[in-house]
C-alpha cells in the first residue's frame, strides 16, 4: 500500500473493505464510494452529542480502508438506528448500514464488544428478554416491582435450549 | 459497370492499433466489383483526400467506400472529396470501424479485424446500389423568432436586429426582463442588475427590427429549417395597449389593490389586479390579471369599475379577446430560462414552517431597493431587526433524490448576499454560510470569494440535517463543521435556502412543439455538449441561456450571441441546399390510404386528388422516415436507404 496513517502507522485494509461490501450487497445497498463528506448525517446524528458517533467519518474511514480503527472503537455500538442518515443523505447512501456491517465483522472476528451490548446478548440467550424486569422508584420514593403492583411475573420460554439453538443458528448463518 | 474503391483509415492508432489493416486491405481487394483498395494513416487529411481523388481518376471508380470513423464525423468531408473528383457526392458509403469496432473491442484484436471485414463487406454491397442523387435549393425566410425575453433572449434579439434581420421576440409575461430583472446586484462585480439590464430592454423596445410580442405564447410550429410557420397566441391584457400610457392611476384605485400576491416579488409583496410587473417594465403597459379582477370574475366591481372610471384614455377593455398570430421565420432561438425548485421538496428544511425561511430569489427582492421593503432588511414574520442570517447551499442540488447536478450560481449568490448584507447592516450582523464545496469557477469569482473570506463571515463546511422552528418563531439548526470537527448550534433570524434550478414546468410541452429533445435532467438538449452547445437536434432551432442548463449571466449572454450567430448563418442566406436523402413514393404501389399524411410531423405528405397518390413535398420532407415505417403497402422508401439495400447488407453477413 502506498498510504500510511502516520498517527497510528496503520495501512488501508482491502480485505476488510471487501467484507463490508459483501454485507452491504446482501442489503442491496451501494458501497459508500459516492460520499462527498457534506456532513449532513453527522449534523443530525442522534448519537453524536453524547456518544460522539460521526457517520461521515465512518464513511470516509471505510472508503479509505482504515477499518481496524473502527472495529476496535466503541462508537460503532452507539448508533441508535434512527435512520435519519439514510433518509436524508443527498447521495442516497446509508451510513447506518455500514455501521451494521462493521458491527457484524467486529463480532465475527472476536473483537471486544461493548459490555452493555454483550450483557443484552447474554440476557436474550438466557431468558429471551433483552433485559430482566427491574425495580423502579416512583414519585413518592417507593420501590415498585411487578409483584407490588400485583402483576404476574413474566413468562419464560419453556424450552430455553431450543431458543438458544435457533439464535445460534441464525448468528452463524449471518456472520458466516 | 460498377467500379468500387475501398479506402481504409488507420486514424493513427485508434483503428490501426487494433484492426489488422494489411489483412483488411487484402480482404477488401478480393470483394466483388472492388477494383482498388488501399489504406492511409489519416484519410481525412489533405494527403488522404489526394489518395482518394487520384484513385478515382486512375481506376475510373464509380462508387467509393471509406472505412474510418462515424459518418457523423466525416461524411461531409469525404462527400466533398469525391465531388471534387467528379463523382456524385451520394455515391459514397462509409463503414464505421472506429466507434463500432476498434474502440469497443480494443482488447480483442482478432475478432475486431473479423468484424471490420464484415462491416466493409456490407458497405461494399450497399455501395453497388447507391443512386446518384441531386440536392435542390429552397428559399430561405430572412426573419427570426426568439422565444423568451430574459437576458439571453434579449441579447440574441439585439444581435440579430443589429445584423439587419427582422426579429419577433415572444415573451409570455407582460414585460421583458426575465429573472435578471428580479436581481438586485450581480456577482462578482456588484453591478446593479437593472442598471445594466434596462438599457438593453429599452434598446429592444426602440429597435426598428424587433417586433416585441409580450404576454404571448408560441402554440404551434410547422415547417423546417429556413421556413418555419409559427402560431403565436396573444393573450388578452384587457387593456388597449395602443391607448395605455402607463400612468398607473388604474392600479392605485383598483379594489384589489394590495390584495394580490406579487409574482415578481416572489410573493413577498402585494399588487393590484391591474398591474405592471415592475416600474421599469417594457412595454410599460398595464395588464389585468383575469384570475383576480372582480369585473372579469363576476362581471361586477362595485357600482362601476374604478379603473375604467379613472382612465381618461379609455384604455380598459373587458371585452378584449385572445388573438392568434401567424409568423413565417427562417430560424428559431429558444431562451425560456429556468424555474426555482420548490424547497418544500426537502421537508427537513421547513420552508413552509416559517416566513423567515426564504429562498435566495426571495432574498433578492428583499434586499432590492425596488422590492417590497425598498431594500430594508427586516424579519418577514414580525418586521423586527435582523441580527443574524444563515445561508444553506445545495438545497436539492447535487442530490440523488432531487436534482443531481450543481446549480452553478448558488455559491456565488450566497457570497454576494453576504457582502451586501455586511454593507447594509454593518459589522453587528452575524453571517453564516453552510457550504459543501465553494465553486467559484468564473472570471473574477475566486477573487470575490477571497474578499468574503477576509471579512468576518462564518463559513461552515457542513450541511444541516434539519432546521427547527420553535414555538416562539425563532429558528435554529445544528450543523457539523467538518473543518473544526465540531457540532455547531446556529440561531438565526433569517435563513436563506439556495435551491436547485430546474427546467420550466411546461418545458416538456414546448419541446414537443419545437420537436427538440430534453436531457435526463429535463433541460433542452444541445447537439453536442462541447462543440455544438447552442444547436439542437432540429436544424434551424437553437437554444440559449438556462433553458439548456443552469448558468450564470456571462455564460447565458455568450451562448445567446452564439445562438444568434448560428441563426444568422441560416437566415442571411438566399437559399439552402436541401438534403435529397428523403422519402420517395412508388406511384405504382401507393393506394392513397393517407396513413403517411397523419404521421408526417412536417406536413410534407399530401394527397393528390387527381391521381390518388400521397405525394412527397421535397422541400418540406426532412427524411425522418416516419411515413416509411408507417406505410402499410411498402410504397414509401427512403432514398439510398431502401429496404432492399438493408436486406442485402444483412445478407452479406449472415
Amino acid at each position: 500500500m502506498s498510504i500510511i496513517d502516520l498517527t497510528s502507522m496503520a495501512e488501508p485494509e482491502g480485505e476488510q473493505q471487501d467484507k463490508i461490501n459483501e454485507i452491504l450487497k446482501t442489503l442491496k445497498e451501494d458501497i459508500p464510494n459516492d460520499c462527498y463528506q457534506c456532513g449532513k448525517c453527522t449534523s443530525g446524528c442522534e448519537a453524536f452529542i453524547l456518544l460522539e458517533l460521526e457517520p461521515h467519518k465512518v464513511m470516509a474511514l471505510s472508503k479509505s480502508g482504515f477499518i481496524d480503527e473502527l472495529l476496535n472503537s466503541d462508537v460503532i455500538w452507539t448508533c441508535v438506528t434512527c435512520l435519519k442518515c439514510k433518509e436524508r443523505c443527498p447521495q442516497d447512501l446509508a451510513p447506518v448500514d455500514v455501521i451494521f456491517a462493521l458491527k457484524n465483522i467486529a463480532v465475527a472476528s472476536g473483537k471486544q464488544i461493548d459490555t452493555g451490548i454483550s450483557n443484552m446478548l447474554q440476557s436474550v440467550l438466557g431468558s429471551g428478554y433483552i433485559q430482566q424486569p427491574k425495580e423502579v422508584v416512583d414519585k413518592d420514593n417507593k420501590a415498585v416491582t411487578r409483584d407490588s403492583l400485583g402483576l404476574p411475573s413474566l413468562p419464560a420460554p419453556k424450552e430455553i435450549q431450543k431458543l438458544q439453538q435457533v439464535l445460534m443458528k441464525a448468528a452463524t448463518e449471518t456472520l458466516g | 459497370m460498377v467500379k468500387i474503391g475501398v479506402f481504409i483509415c488507420h486514424c493513427g492508432t485508434n483503428i490501426g492499433g487494433v484492426v489488422d489493416i494489411d489483412e483488411l486491405v487484402e480482404f477488401s481487394s478480393r470483394l466483388d466489383d472492388v477494383v482498388f483498395a488501399t489504406d492511409y494513416k489519416y484519410m481525412c487529411s489533405d494527403p488522404g483526400a489526394r489518395v482518394i481523388k487520384e484513385a478515382i481518376e486512375e481506376h475510373e471508380l464509380t462508387r467509393v467506400v471509406v472505412t474510418s470513423c462515424s459518418p457523423r464525423m466525416h461524411e461531409p468531408t469525404f462527400q466533398s472529396v469525391i465531388e471534387d473528383a467528379g463523382l456524385n457526392r451520394f455515391c459514397l458509403e462509409m463503414a464505421n470501424i472506429r466507434e463500432h469496432c476498434s474502440w469497443v473491442h480494443k482488447d480483442k484484436k482478432e475478432e475486431a479485424t473479423q468484424k471490420a471485414k464484415e462491416l466493409v463487406a456490407m458497405a461494399v454491397r450497399k455501395s453497388k446500389t447507391l443512386e446518384p442523387l441531386k440536392s435542390f435549393q429552397k428559399e430561405v425566410v430572412h426573419d427570426a423568432l426568439v422565444i423568451g425575453a430574459g437576458i439571453a433572449g434579449i441579447q440574441a434579439s439585439l444581435d440579430l436586429a443589429e445584423a439587419g434581420k427582422k426579429v419577433y421576440l415572444v415573451e409570455r409575461e407582460p414585460s421583458i426582463g426575465g429573472r435578471m430583472a428580479q436581481l438586485d446586484k450581480t456577482f462578482p462585480t456588484l453591478d446593479c442588475s437593472s442598471c445594466i439590464l434596462t438599457p438593453k430592454m429599452m434598446d429592444v423596445a426602440r429597435h426598428p427590427n424587433i417586433e416585441l410580442l409580450t404576454y404571448s405564447e408560441v402554440t404551434e410550429v410547422d415547417g423546417s429549417v429556413g421556413d418555419f410557420d409559427v402560431k403565436v397566441k396573444r393573450k388578452p391584457a384587457y387593456v388597449d395597449w395602443d391607448k395605455c400610457n402607463g400612468c398607473g392611476e388604474c392600479a392605485q384605485v383598483c379594489r384589489m389593490k394590495g390584495r394580490v400576491e406579487d409574482e415578481f416579488n416572489e410573493g413577498l409583496g402585494k399588487r393590484s389586479a391591474i398591474y405592471v410587473p415592475f416600474q421599469q417594465a417594457v412595454p410599460l403597459k398595464y395588464t389585468i390579471d383575469p384570475n383576480k379582477c372582480l369585473m372579469l370574475l363576476s362581471g361586477r366591481c362595485g357600482e362601476s369599475p374604478p379603473c375604467q372610471d379613472v382612465c381618461e384614455l379609455g384604455a380598459i377593455d373587458y371585452e378584449q379577446e385572445e388573438e392568434m398570430m401567424e409568423l413565417n421565420v427562417g430560424s428559431i432561438i429558444v431562451a425560456t430560462g429556468y424555474d426555482m425548485m420548490d424547497p418544500n421538496g426537502m421537508y427537513e428544511y421547513g420552508y413552509d414552517h416559517s416566513p423567515d425561511i426564504i429562498t435566495n430569489l426571495e432574498f433578492e427582492r428583499l434586499i432590492s431597493s425596488s422590492g417590497p421593503t425598498s431594500g430594508e432588511i427586516r424579519r418577514i414574520s414580525d418586521g423586527e431587526e435582523v441580527k443574524s442570517v444563515s445561508f444553506i447551499l445545495c438545497v436539492g442540488s447535487r442530490d440523488q433524490d432531487l436534482q443531481e447536478y450543481c446549480c452553478r450560481i448558488g455559491c456565488m449568490s450566497a457570497l454576494k448576499h453576504a457582502y451586501l448584507l455586511r454593507d447594509h447592516l454593518g459589522d453587528e450582523v452575524d453571517l453564516n454560510i453552510c457550504y459543501t464545496d465553494i465553486r467559484s469557477f468564473g472570471k473574477g469569482y475566486e477573487e470575490f470569494y477571497r474578499r468574503i473570506r477576509d471579512g468576518n463571515t462564518t463559513l461552515i463546511r457542513g450541511r444541516p440535517s434539519e432546521i427547527n422552528v420553535e414555538k416562539d418563531g425563532s429558528i435554529n439548526f445544528n450543523v457539523f463543521d467538518t473543518m473544526t470537527q465540531k457540532l455547531l448550534q446556529v440561531n438565526s433570524d433569517l435563513v436563506v435556502l439556495v435551491p436547485a434550478l430546474v427546467p420550466r414546468k411546461d418545458s416538456g410541452e414546448l419541446s414537443q412543439i419545437l420537436r427538440i429533445s430534453e436531457g435526463t435532467d429535463g433541460f433542452f438538449l444541445e447537439s453536442h455538449p462541447k462543440l455544438k452547445p447552442a444547436d439542437t437536434a432540429t436544424d434551424g432551432v437553437f437554444i440559449a441561456g438556462c433553458c439548456q442548463g443552469p448558468k450564470d449571466i456571462p455564460d447565458a449572454v455568450a451562448q445567446a450571441s452564439g445562438a444568434a450567430s448560428k441563426a444568422m448563418g441560416i437566415i442571411s442566406r438566399e437559399e439552402l441546399e436541401s438534403d435529397p436523402m428523403i422519402a420517395w413514393v412508388d406511384e405504382d404501389i401507393c393506394v392513397g390510404c393517407g396513413v403517411c399524411i397523419d404521421v408526417c410531423p412536417y406536413s410534407a405528405r399530401e394527397l393528390n386528388e387527381v391521381t390518388g397518390i400521397a405525394e412527397v413535398d421535397e422541400i418540406l420532407c426532412t427524411g425522418c422516415g416516419g411515413c416509411i415505417a408507417a406505410c402499410p403497402s411498402n410504397a414509401c422508401i427512403h432514398k439510398n436507404m431502401t429496404k432492399q439495400q438493408i436486406l442485402r447488407m444483412i445478407d452479406e453477413v449472415i
